[in-house]
């Protein structure tokens, strides 16, 4: 599946990589490389349009009702902009964390989530339209999204057929997270993770409750596909993962909490929260991992049965308006693939090594596939390391 | 002297962590992990938050339905159960084992797939029974779906309580009560209701709170309801914020009101 | 007389209708569900789908070690539980004026009022980097890492379990009737021989009622483990949590719960025996 997504886009992801170098040695401009990927399309007509997308407000009158329910990631909003759409419509958001899409999925599968909004990421989309969980997305009502604005190569999951189920919310990579101050040498690939882990880190390394990262994670440290669902070689996996359980703090994808308060020295890590954790803490660093790891874009769905469909339109369009996804950025610190909001940046945030980590580093990543959402045996390899 | 410290040390024990639930409640920086100075704001964000009262008001509904049905269908089985001999007290006396003995947490599961799978049957029957151009009702997990899941195991928690009583409870009471021609009914209210009561009360309590605190049933066959616990559940999930140590601090204040009031007019009547 | 027979029937049918509704709607037919469910297959995308194999029972191994954990974690919990509770009952009940009881014996239950999960977040707290560590480590006793191990679930499973103790044992020593012990010290009786003779066994309904619902609350316990021991201390709750909120695989959820049935009936009837049979017995020769 993820193959396609790079097939279809005009933007190949090599090219993409490509370009990046080009841009990271500086042998380009930020310009030519927002431009060339597409980042940085609709940079132009932006001065034009911007007055009217800036102040259009999230919706004129207060008929959305005086509820919304969000399910999503840990640490992935700006409670600021919650209480503003809160404020400007009087709708009241209840947020819910989740730690996987497999979790997400589980929930809706069991019916009545009474869910309107929720975050998949890009390699889940095919699986929920195929499952009738999610509606088509009617744009006209999203008057903020503009899809020439952003990279083809993140955005492009959310269609489907032809049809448009979901927009894209961020794009991330998932690496490792560490803290130098307490490690001696710095982890640079998933082997070192794991060595680390029953080495000098033992008692103090995090793993997610999520199986394509951790799953991932011990493959790539084994030099197999990110993705794999070959038994023989997920049995390598799960062999390696247990082997490490008894030296793990923790296995949970909420692992904030455990890196700040200092418990815990070593994680899987999505770059935005890598940023989060360097910018207060910067001892902590993050990494890509030189044996690979995952790429990816979130988006943003309405569920089949969600009860609160123009709540969920307007919040929707409230988050993609380019200067509410900026202070978005400054809380969650994921780039957005929008260069409406790229524009809006301060200019040394194209050169933040977590965001936009080296290109040779970023060639080893691969996007998650569709059937490791559904693969059997992947779930029961996590459900059986952690009840191991 | 010795039990004396040691209860206290116990007491102790109990309450530092609700002590640090209440400071931190009073923080008022955004993680509840540091504390940055005191500020009330959270007491005004959680009370403003719709979602915080309507999940304390289905928690109070829920553990309120629940123990009010479990001490009266649980007493009543109690009462009736003593006069009951033979197989058919052997197999309630396993009934009520069984549901006390299996983990809410099987309940909870057992009582999704359970529901799950007679509303997927029943709703098309319903569709089909239905005249045309109404819209025909749909079963689906609800208030109603954790109320009756609560009370089996409630319900038979009562009916522990009050026969435990009931065994313990002076006969020779009664007995004399019948010897002077009571009616069985006048025997009921006058003697063994009051005798019975401490039981009842307990159950009744015991209930409530088990139902109030209960995440793990409720989790599974709410559906899209949510509950205090299960408010509380996700606001941990995505990063505490001290609005929860609010939530809880308020939850506790109110408790402990309830308690004083109690007490004083149980001291006011005593003086009477 | 027959008369009187009939409508006595009646009223015991009648209070006993209710009661057995509900045991047959929320407790049987989900149970029999679960049972069938345990010998389906789970569906490719997850769910269930309607078959008849052993394939879930046979691999019901691979939660050997949540098993394991849930009947090491559930025995020796409630034991501690039982012993930090036992003296705080009899305090209340036997040593407390009447004046004060009421209250003591609310301020146990009242932590049950704010949620168990707030609670076992405070220990999160208490036992994480900020909390007794840095305290340890303030006097020289350094890297000491108390949460995500299990004396950290096992000082949540007491701390959590402790007022669900104290409150039977308190009923059943509260109905002690003061003058058997004057009776027994009035005889040369020793506090203690007292205590052995009359105090103990009478309580014993009470901490076997106490024992119970823990160890019932302790086998299917998931808040506990998920909180205090971070993800990896995983009892039969959690991987049931697991099996159906994120694998997805209900058939193989059955059958695990089916098993935690099945070893809960073993265990409890043992203990039943062991106990509560022993327990009556004393009772009825002291009437």
């Amino acid at each position: 599946m993820s193959k396609d997504y790079k097939d279809n886009a005009p933007i190949t992801a090599k090219k993409f990589m490509e370009e990046f170098r080009r841009y990271q040695k500086g042998s380009v401009s930020r310009r030519h490389f927002m431009g060339v990927t597409g980042l940085g399309t609709a940079m132009a007509v932006m001065g034009s349009a911007m007055p009217g997308l800036m102040s259009s407000p999230a919706h004129a009158s207060g008929d959305l009702g005086d509820r919304l329910i969000f399910s999503t990631w840990p640490n992935y909003h700006n409670p600021a902009n919650m209480e503003n759409f809160t404020g400007d419509t009087g709708v009241n958001i209840q947020i819910n964390a989740f730690g996987s899409n497999e979790e997400m999925l589980a929930k809706l599968q069991a019916g009545a989530t009474g869910w309107d909004v929720f975050v998949p990421t890009n390699y889940t989309i095919s699986n929920y339209v195929e499952l009738d969980l999610i509606q088509e997305l009617d744009l006209s009502r999203l008057p903020n999204h503009d899809p020439s604005s952003q990279s083809p190569m993140f955005s492009n999951p959310a269609t489907v057929d032809g049809k448009v189920y979901a927009v894209l919310k961020n794009w991330g990579h998932t690496g490792i997270a560490y803290n130098s101050a307490k490690l001696s040498k710095a982890p640079t690939s998933w082997k070192d993770f794991f060595d680390m882990t029953m080495g000098e880190g033992s008692g103090h390394t995090i793993v997610h409750d999520y199986q394509l990262t951790t799953i991932g994670g011990a493959l790539c440290a084994l030099g197999y596909s990110f993705n794999s669902v070959d038994a023989g070689e997920l049995a390598k996996a799960e062999k390696l993962l247990i082997d490490s359980k008894p030296h793990l703090f923790a296995i949970t994808s909420d692992y904030q909490p455990g890196m700040r308060s200092g418990d815990a020295w070593m994680t899987i890590c999505w770059n935005g929260d890598g940023l989060q954790l360097n910018n207060d803490i910067p001892e902590i660093k993050y990494t890509l991992a030189t044996d690979g790891g995952e790429i990816w874009s979130d988006f943003y769905c309405i569920p089949k049965d969600a009860e609160h469909v123009d709540a969920a339109y307007a919040f929707i369009n409230y988050l993609l308006d380019p200067k509410v996804q900026v202070l978005e950025f400054e809380s969650h610190g994921y780039a957005t693939g929008d260069s409406r909001v790229d524009a809006l940046l301060p200019p040394e945030t194209a050169e933040n090594e977590i965001l936009f980590p080296a290109a040779e580093l970023m060639n080893g990543l691969e996007f998650g596939a569709a059937a490791t959402l559904t693969d059997p045996l992947r779930a029961e390899v996590i459900a059986r390391f952690k009840s191991a | 002297m010795i039990m004396r410290l040691y209860s206290a040390t116990v007491y102790l024990f109990l309450y530092v962590p609700i002590g640090i639930i209440v400071l931190f409640s009073f923080n008022s920086g955004r993680h509840a992990s540091d504390f940055e100075g005191l500020s009330l704001k959270w007491y005004g964000k959680a009370l403003d938050n719709p979602f915080v009262l309507e999940s304390l008001n289905t928690s109070l509904i829920i553990a309120l339905s629940a123990a009010c049905l479990s001490s009266l269908m649980g007493t009543g089985a109690a009462l009736a159960l003593q006069r009951v001999r033979g197989p058919l007290k052997t197999l309630f006396d396993s009934l009520i084992y069984i549901s006390i003995m299996i983990p809410g947490i099987v309940i909870g599961i057992a009582t999704l797939v359970a529901l799950v799978t007679v509303f997927d049957l029943l709703n098309p029957m319903l569709a089909t029974l239905w005249p045309e151009g109404v819209k025909p009702p749909k079963l689906r997990l609800g208030l109603a779906s954790v109320i009756a899941a609560h009370t089996l195991f409630t319900m038979s928690l009562v009916i522990v309580l009050v026969r435990a009583r009931i065994a313990g409870m002076d006969r020779s009471l009664i007995e004399a009560s019948e010897d002077l021609y009571a009616t069985p009914l006048r025997t009921f209210i006058q003697i063994t209701l009051p005798q019975l009561f401490p039981a009842i009360l307990a159950g009744f309590l015991l209930s409530f709170t088990f139902s109030f605190d209960d995440f793990i049933i409720s989790f599974f066959v709410a559906g899209s309801n949510t509950t205090l616990p299960i408010y509380v559940f996700s606001s941990i999930r995505r990063g505490i914020t001290p609005e929860v140590n609010a939530i809880g601090t308020i939850v506790l204040a109110v408790s402990l009101t309830l308690l004083i009031f109690a007490q004083v007019l149980l001291q006011r009547r005593d003086k009477r | 007389m027959a008369n009187e027979n009939n409508r006595s029937g009646l009223l015991t049918g009648a209070l006993l209708a209710p009661a057995t509704a509900w045991f047959l709607i929320m407790l049987i037919m989900p149970l029999i569900v679960v049972a069938i469910f345990s010998f389906g297959e789970r569906s490719p995308v997850g769910g269930y789908v309607a078959s008849f194999t052993f394939d879930q029972y046979a691999n019901l191994p691979s939660r050997f070690a949540a098993f394991r954990n849930t009947l090491t974690f559930a025995p020796f919990g409630t034991l501690a539980s039982l012993l930090i509770a036992y003296p705080l009952a009899y305090f209340l009940a036997v040593k407390v004026s009447a004046r004060w009881k009421l209250l003591l014996l609310v301020l146990v239950i009242v932590p049950f009022w704010t949620s168990l999960l707030i609670r076992t977040y405070a220990w999160i707290f208490i036992l994480g980097g900020k909390g007794i560590p840095a305290m340890l480590a303030f006097i020289g006793i350094d890297d000491v890492r108390l949460i995500n191990t299990p004396f950290a679930v096992m000082v949540g499973i007491i701390y959590g379990y402790l007022p669900l103790m104290v409150f039977p044992i308190y009923v059943s020593l509260d109905k002690l009737d003061k003058r058997l012990l004057e009776a027994s010290s009035d005889l040369g009786g020793t506090p203690f021989r007292s205590f052995l003779q009359i105090t103990l066994p009478l309580s014993m309904p009470g901490m076997a009622t106490g024992c119970m619902l823990v160890f019932i609350l302790l086998m299917g316990e998931f808040l506990i483990p998920a909180f205090l021991g971070g993800g990896k201390i995983f009892f039969v709750g959690n991987a049931l949590v697991d099996l159906f909120l994120q694998s997805r695989n209900w058939p193989f959820g059955s059958a695990v719960a089916i098993m935690l049935v099945i070893v809960m009936l073993i265990t409890v009837t043992l203990y039943m025996r062991l106990t509560v049979g022993k327990s009556t017995g004393r009772d009825e020769s002291l009437m």
